[in-house]
């Protein structure tokens, strides 16, 4: 029997949400000291009218939600689900202030293509974008790769028992330590470890290759933060053919593979189980099919005979491969370059790097090298079935930090999201087919999205139809939850409306 | 006689079909003025060709040594940014990368930006689909740039509707805060 929610339970959600909410509004405060510091007035505006927005909301369910519960299963699904959707619709304030954007719906699209680490864009006129703008986009991607209810963990759910819940409802079932507040944070400290590094390197040989300081220390960090969390946002029209550059480009590669790694490998080498990236199943899985469409792509190059060098394979197939694989989209080649330059094998090269994708409980996107990883095994183990006598019995493992011993509800929690994956993929491509786009550029952009990559070859455009802007919007949105706390959205929908009997949800 | 006017018929349709191949062979002269997105759209086309463009230079010079990339935007936005009050047009940049020997890209003295609306160049080179001396990347490698028209610094005007709406805001802020901490004080 489905019960229906109280309003206790609606009001809790909401003041989960709201908390979530003004996590936002804090982290707005960034992009708004960059606006002042390049006094950018205007822009200031749009960011004071964004917090003061988010800051309003959270007041209102504070006065009117507050209940003296916790959360449940349940709850913390929602509010990952129902937040990342309102974190949206308040984040895009100073998107669409800015007048970059054609519409709110435009403006909403990026901002779910930074939350969620894709990258696809349809900002307008971003070469004269002001320097707070682009702070905000690259720090929403940057924010958004860890996690934004892990940035409420973090400061707001300090106390909270219910934290682990809408933790692990946003896609990180991982806890790298005991305390689920002490993991987020744990997960924040790698990332901005990493961040002062790779800035740091980024900035070297910017000001090497002829950039000024200042925007080279701007354009240091916005990379980074780009590539690190695998969403791929740069701040010239361009992206990384701006700079001309193979020092950026190895860097950045370094920063999206290392950035595409699950946090609990990050977390076991720090504390010295240095073997764990050798034996670990995803460094393994990625390995593979790594080798895999690199073998791809090398067939479809030599066919179509434009990259000749291995100069121009590395830096214009491998690059853009490896950035397809870690979800990230950051790319050496304009977008109709992927149809026009490289061939169909090439182009489904990437596709199935981009389906694939990078680890669980990283910042990147896609099936991942952990179900990757289960569902090979677990296939291998049927053959070895097969041919074995019918009174052996065939058990498979995997190791992920520790050894995991393959089972009937690992394969179907496994098959379930690979499958989730696999309809929004193909929904999303024959959308577009529908509409009149090639096949090819149709499925490539409809699993970039899918995916949370961004690459894009060239379907993404403010011009596309609305329907596809909103698909788009909810694939991203479903691919990086992990489809869990959609269900549960959904679910709560079929409750309201049907449920019977007035009950606390579990 | 209907044998002789299909005849003619033919024979024309046949010298309108050619003349139709003809001017599209020719539709491009080497070091014309080629709109970017034919560049990029017909990348094979005009590999190796001379060709001209014409725009504005946006983001950086960046000089590395002799030569030094600038880049290149010829889109509606080049003519009037969206900061200057151009119209949203339903794309992004189109933009194009130029190699251009250093002492040429100096008299540059705004880059197109949030605050400025930069020079607007005019440049004559070679395009490279997948340039051999740069690692694939495309671009053009100039053999003449000329600045065209000096760029300007773009007045922002403060946007009052938006400042009236952070203070009408700020005051629901602070009744709510008030509320509450009422509330809380009751409540304890």
């Amino acid at each position: 029997m489905i019960f229906r929610p109280t309003s206790k339970d609606l009001k809790l959600i909401a003041w989960g949400i709201g908390r979530v909410i003004l996590g936002v509004g804090l982290i707005m405060a960034i992009p708004l000291t960059v606006a002042i510091a390049s006094t950018e007035w205007n822009t200031v505006l749009d960011f004071l009218v964004g917090m003061t927005a988010c800051f309003t909301f959270w007041l209102i369910t504070e006065n009117t939600c507050k209940v003296d519960r916790d959360l449940t299963w349940f709850h913390g699904l929602v509010v990952a689900s129902l937040g990342w959707l309102v974190a949206m619709g308040f984040g895009a304030l100073p998107h669409f202030l800015s007048g970059h954007f054609k519409s709110y719906l435009d403006a909403c699209f990026d901002l779910m293509s930074g939350y969620t680490t894709t990258g696809l864009i349809l900002i307008q006129d971003l070469d004269h974008a002001s320097n707070g703008l682009n702070m905000w986009r690259h720090l929403l991607t940057y924010a958004g790769g860890q996690g934004i209810i892990v940035i409420a963990l973090t400061f707001l759910f300090a106390g909270s028992a219910g934290a682990f819940k809408i933790y692990a409802s946003e896609g990180k079932e991982e806890k790298l330590l005991p305390n689920v507040i002490r993991t987020a944070r744990a997960i924040w400290m790698i990332s901005l470890t990493y961040l002062v590094i790779g800035s740091t390197f980024l900035f070297m040989f910017l000001m090497k290759d002829g950039m000024a300081a200042g925007r080279g220390f701007l354009h240091s960090v916005w990379l980074f933060m780009g590539a690190w969390s695998t969403g791929g946002f740069a701040p010239m029209n361009l992206n990384l053919l701006y700079y001309h550059s193979f020092a950026i480009e190895i860097i950045t590669l370094v920063i999206f593979v290392i950035g595409s790694f699950n946090f609990a490998l990050h977390y076991a080498v720090w504390t010295g189980k240095r073997s764990e990236i050798v034996k670990n199943i995803e460094v393994r899985s990625f390995t593979i099919t790594m080798m895999i469409t690199t073998f791809m792509l090398s067939i479809g190059f030599s066919k179509f005979g434009v990259y000749n060098s291995l100069t121009e394979f590395f830096r214009k197939g491998f690059y853009n491969l490896a950035s397809g694989h870690t979800t990230t989209g950051n790319s050496t080649v304009y977008a109709t370059s992927f149809y026009k330059e490289f061939g169909f094998i090439a182009m489904w090269a990437i596709i199935l790097a981009m389906a694939i994708g990078a680890s669980a409980c990283s910042t990147g996107g896609g099936f991942k090298g952990l179900r990757m990883g289960i569902f090979t095994k677990s296939l291998w183990g049927d053959i070895k079935g097969l041919v074995s006598p019918e009174s052996a019995v065939v058990r498979e493992k995997i190791h992920h930090v520790k050894d995991i011993w393959i089972d009937e509800s690992l394969l179907k929690g496994t098959m379930l999201v690979l499958i989730s994956y696999m309809v929004i993929y193909g929904v999303g491509g024959l959308l577009g087919i529908m509409y009149g786009y090639s096949p090819s550029v149709s499925f490539f952009d409809a699993v970039s999205a899918g995916s949370n990559t961004g690459l894009s070859a060239g379907l993404t455009t403010p011009l596309m139809p609305s329907l596809l802007k909103v698909y788009y919007i909810f694939m991203m949105w479903a691919g990086r939850l992990e489809f869990m706390s959609v269900f549960a959205l959904f679910g709560l929908g079929i409750a309201i409306v049907r449920g019977r009997k007035v009950g606390a949800l579990r | 006689m209907r044998k002789a006017a299909a005849l003619v018929l033919l024979s024309t349709l046949f010298l309108l079909a050619l003349a139709g191949t003809l001017s599209a062979s020719v539709a491009f002269t080497p070091g014309e003025r080629v709109p970017i997105t034919d560049l990029i759209e017909n990348m094979k086309k005009f590999d190796g060709k001379v060709v001209t463009i014409q725009g504005q230079v946006v983001g950086d010079g960046m000089v590395r040594g002799a030569f030094a990339w600038v880049t290149v935007d010829d889109d509606p936005f080049s003519n009037k940014s969206v900061e200057e009050g151009g119209a949203l047009v339903g794309m992004s940049n189109i933009s194009m990368s130029v190699w251009a020997p250093s002492p040429d890209v100096e008299p540059i003295r705004y880059y197109g930006g949030y605050k400025n609306q930069g020079d607007t160049v005019r440049v004559t080179g070679v395009f490279h689909r997948a340039c051999p001396e740069h690692g694939g990347d495309t671009d053009i490698h100039a053999t003449s740039f000329a600045v065209l028209r000096p760029g300007h610094g773009i007045v922002h005007s403060i946007q009052y509707p938006k400042l009236i709406a952070v203070i009408l805001l700020s005051a629901v802020i602070a009744l709510l805060w008030y509320a509450l901490k009422v509330r809380r004080k009751s409540a304890a």
